[in-house]
C-alpha cells in the first residue's frame, strides 16, 4: 500500500497556498492598476517636428480611482448576455477585485483555509460561467486549471500548517 | 428617429433634399474654414446614434477640452442610458435624452452633432442636422448609396456648415508625416508602382451580434426606422432585431465588408496617390457565411494614372481569417516600400537594395527615419540565388502619437468649427475617395471590369 509522506504533503500544501494566494492577491491588485504615458517630442532636422510625433514611455501606477473589476471589453459583452442580469453584473464588477485580495490574504495567512479555498473556487466558477456564455473557451480551460489546484489544496487540507484560524 | 416617417420615407427624404440642393451652388467647405467666424471656445455637442461606434468616438473625445455635452439620441433606451451614464460619470453633466433626431435638433441649441447611426441613416441624419444649423461629424461610409452620399455634399454646400467624414486616418499625424515628408518631399519610395492593402478579420470577430431581447426596440419601431428596407417578405420581430443589430450584413442597409473595412484603406490609396482610380475589377463570394447577403470576402484591383505614372492597387477584405498581418496599406515603389497601418506595430518601411543608401542614411541622421535592422542575406539551401532580389533593409518611423486613433480627427473638426484650421476630410473630399468603393460590389457581381467615367465618380 502506498505510504504518504506527511512532510512532503505539508510542503505541497504550503506551495499550493502560496501560489493560489499570490495569484488571487495580485489579480485583485492589478484591477487598481493603470498606465500613464510620458511623451517626448521627436526632433527632426534639429527642430521639434510639426506633426506632433512623439516617443512614449509607459508608467504603471496603482490607485483606488483606477479600479476596474471586469475588463471593459468583457463587461460590454456580458451586458448583452440574457442570462446575466445587469444589476448582478454591476455588483460582481464592484466586488471582484476586493474579493480576490481578501480571499488571497486569508489563504496566505491560513484564515479558515477550507472555507477560503471553497469561496475562491466559487469565485473562479462564477468567472467560468461568464466566459462560457461569451465563448472564451481558452479562458474557461485556464480557469479550470485554477479549480483543479483548489481541489488539490482541499484534498491536502489535513496537512495544512501555519494557520491563523484552523477552524472552518 | 425622424418625425412623420409614415408620410416621408427615407428614399423620399433623400430625393427631396437632393432636388432642393441641386438648385444651390455651394463653396467647398475645405475652402471655407478661414471664413468662418471665430466661435466662443465651448462647443455644444449632441450625439445621434449611441452604439459601438459612438463609444469609440466618445472615448476619443473625453480628453479634448472645450466640449459641452448637451444631448444624445438613439431609438434604444438602454444605449441612451449608457451614454447618459458615461457623460455624467466623467463630466458630472446631465445630458438630455431623445428618441427622435428631429426633436433633439429642434429643442436643443447645438453647435455640432456626431452621427454614428447605421450607414443607411447617415445621409438623412446629416442633411437634417446641417439644415438645422449644426456642423456635422459623420462616420464613414457616408451612405449606403452613392446618391445618399452626393446629397450630403450638396447639403453641406447649401447650408455652409462643416461636414467632416470619419476617415480618421486623414488627421493621423503618422499618416500625414508619411505622405508629406517621406512620400512627397523626400520621395523615399521612388515611383510607386503597386499598392497593396488588406483587412483580415477572424471568424470569431465576424459572428452575428446578439443582445438581450428585453432591451431591444420593438418591431413597429424598427419598421418605422426602415430596418425592413429591402426585405422581400414580411419580417417578424426576431428578424427585424437581427437586422437592427447586424445591419452590416444586409445589402439594403450597408455596403458590406468592402465599405465597412475597406473604405478607410481605399481612401488612403487615393489620398496618397493623389489620384482617383480609372477602373476596378473585383471578385467576391459568400464562401463561408452562405446565408448573408453581402460577400464575406472580396478582392479588388484598381488602376490609377498618377502624376508619377501608371499604378495598380490591390485590396482584400476577409471576414474568415485573421492571419497575414492584420490591416495595413503598403505603398511599393522602385526605391522602397512603406507599409503603414493605424496600428503602429504593423507599420514598416523597407529600402530596396538598389536604392541610394547615402540618401537613406542622411534621412536617418537627420531624424526622419529610424533604422531597425540591416538586411540579412539568406543562405539556406532552398534559396535559388539567381532568382532572388537582395533582401531590403528595414526602417521605422521616428515616433508615434499617444492618443486614441480618432482623437486627432475630432480635434480637427472642433478646431475647424472655431475657425482655427481646415477640415482634413470634408464630405466632398471624402466622396471623391469613397465613390470608387461603391462600384466594387457591382464589379464583383458582374465579373466585369468597370472603367470609371465622371458619371461613376462625380461628387
Amino acid at each position: 500500500m502506498y505510504k504518504y509522506d506527511p512532510l512532503g504533503l505539508t510542503l505541497g500544501m504550503i506551495l499550493l497556498r502560496v501560489w493560489l494566494a499570490l495569484r488571487a492577491i495580485l489579480t485583485g491588485v492589478e484591477k487598481y492598476a493603470a498606465s500613464s504615458v510620458n511623451s517626448s517630442e521627436i526632433i527632426i532636422d534639429g527642430t521639434v517636428n510639426a506633426y506632433g510625433l512623439s516617443e512614449s514611455t509607459y508608467i504603471k501606477s496603482y490607485s483606488l480611482d483606477n479600479y476596474n473589476g471586469v475588463p471593459s471589453s468583457l463587461y460590454d459583452k456580458f451586458l448583452n448576455e440574457p442570462l446575466i442580469p445587469n444589476s448582478l453584473l454591476y455588483l460582481f464588477n464592484t466586488i471582484l477585485g476586493p474579493s480576490f485580495i481578501i480571499l488571497g490574504i486569508a489563504l496566505l495567512i491560513g484564515f479558515a483555509t477550507r472555507s477560503t479555498l471553497f469561496l475562491m473556487g466559487i469565485l473562479y466558477a462564477s468567472l467560468t460561467f461568464g466566459l462560457i456564455l461569451i465563448k472564451q473557451d481558452s479562458g474557461v480551460a485556464w480557469l479550470g486549471i485554477h479549480i483543479l489546484l483548489i481541489v488539490a489544496a482541499l484534498t491536502l487540507v489535513n496537512y495544512n500548517r501555519f494557520e491563523v484560524l484552523k477552524k472552518w | 428617429m425622424m418625425p412623420n416617417l409614415s408620410s416621408l420615407s427615407r428614399r423620399d427624404f433623400i430625393a427631396k433634399s437632393a432636388i432642393g440642393t441641386g438648385l444651390a451652388i455651394g463653396v467647398p467647405s475645405i475652402l471655407r474654414a478661414e471664413d468662418l467666424p471665430k466661435t466662443k471656445d465651448l462647443i455644444r455637442v449632441g450625439f445621434i446614434g449611441c452604439g459601438k461606434q459612438h463609444e469609440v468616438l466618445f472615448n476619443a473625445m473625453v480628453n479634448i477640452p472645450g466640449i459641452q455635452y448637451v444631448a444624445a439620441c438613439d431609438i434604444m433606451k438602454e444605449r441612451l442610458g449608457r451614454t447618459y451614464g458615461s457623460i455624467y460619470k466623467r463630466f458630472d453633466t446631465k445630458i438630455k435624452r431623445y428618441y427622435e433626431v428631429a426633436d433633439m435638433l429642434e429643442k436643443e441649441s447645438l453647435d455640432a452633432v456626431f452621427i454614428s447611426t447605421p450607414d443607411f441613416w447617415h445621409s438623412p441624419h446629416t442633411i437634417m442636422a446641417l439644415e438645422a444649423g449644426c456642423h456635422v461629424y459623420c462616420e464613414k461610409m457616408m451612405s449606403n448609396t452613392l446618391e445618399g452620399a452626393r446629397a450630403m455634399v450638396t447639403a453641406m454646400d447649401r447650408t455652409g456648415k462643416l461636414c467632416q467624414i470619419g476617415h480618421q486616418r486623414r488627421s493621423n499625424p503618422r499618416y500625414q508625416y508619411v505622405l508629406n515628408e517621406l512620400l512627397n518631399h523626400h520621395k523615399v519610395c521612388g515611383q510607386i508602382i503597386n499598392v497593396n492593402g488588406q483587412w483580415n478579420r477572424a471568424l470569431s470577430s465576424s459572428q452575428d451580434i446578439v443582445s438581450k431581447p428585453s432591451i431591444l426596440p420593438r418591431a413597429e419601431i424598427l419598421k418605422r426606422y426602415g430596418f425592413n428596407s429591402g426585405a422581400e417578405n414580411k419580417l417578424n420581430e426576431e428578424q427585424l432585431r437581427h437586422r437592427f443589430l447586424n445591419w452590416r450584413f444586409y445589402t439594403s442597409l450597408s455596403g458590406g465588408p468592402i465599405s465597412d473595412l475597406g473604405a478607410h484603406q481605399i481612401d488612403i490609396f487615393n489620398w496618397y496617390l493623389g489620384a482617383r482610380p480609372t477602373s476596378v475589377m473585383a471578385s467576391g463570394g459568400r464562401s463561408f457565411f452562405k446565408d448573408r447577403e453581402h460577400f464575406d470576402n472580396v478582392m479588388c484591383v484598381f488602376d490609377y494614372d498618377t502624376p508619377q505614372g501608371n499604378a495598380r492597387a490591390f485590396y482584400q477584405v476577409l471576414t474568415t481569417t485573421s492571419a497575414g498581418g492584420g490591416y495595413y496599406e503598403s505603398f511599393m515603389g522602385t526605391d522602397g516600400t512603406i507599409e503603414i497601418s493605424e496600428r503602429e506595430a504593423y507599420t514598416n518601411i523597407y529600402k530596396e537594395s538598389g536604392a541610394d543608401s547615402s540618401k537613406w542614411d542622411d534621412l536617418v541622421n537627420r531624424g526622419y527615419l529610424n533604422k531597425e535592422a540591416n538586411s540579412v542575406t539568406r543562405t539556406s539551401s532552398d534559396v535559388v540565388a539567381s532568382y532572388e532580389s537582395a533582401p531590403p533593409d528595414k526602417y521605422t518611423l521616428p515616433g508615434g502619437f499617444n492618443k486614441p486613433p480618432h482623437q486627432p480627427h475630432v480635434e480637427n473638426f472642433l478646431e475647424s468649427i472655431r475657425g482655427n484650421t481646415k477640415l482634413t476630410c470634408d464630405a466632398r473630399h471624402a466622396l471623391q475617395s469613397e465613390a470608387p468603393i461603391y462600384w466594387v460590389n457591382a464589379a464583383a457581381e458582374s465579373k466585369e471590369t468597370i472603367r470609371f467615367t465622371d458619371e461613376h465618380l462625380h461628387t
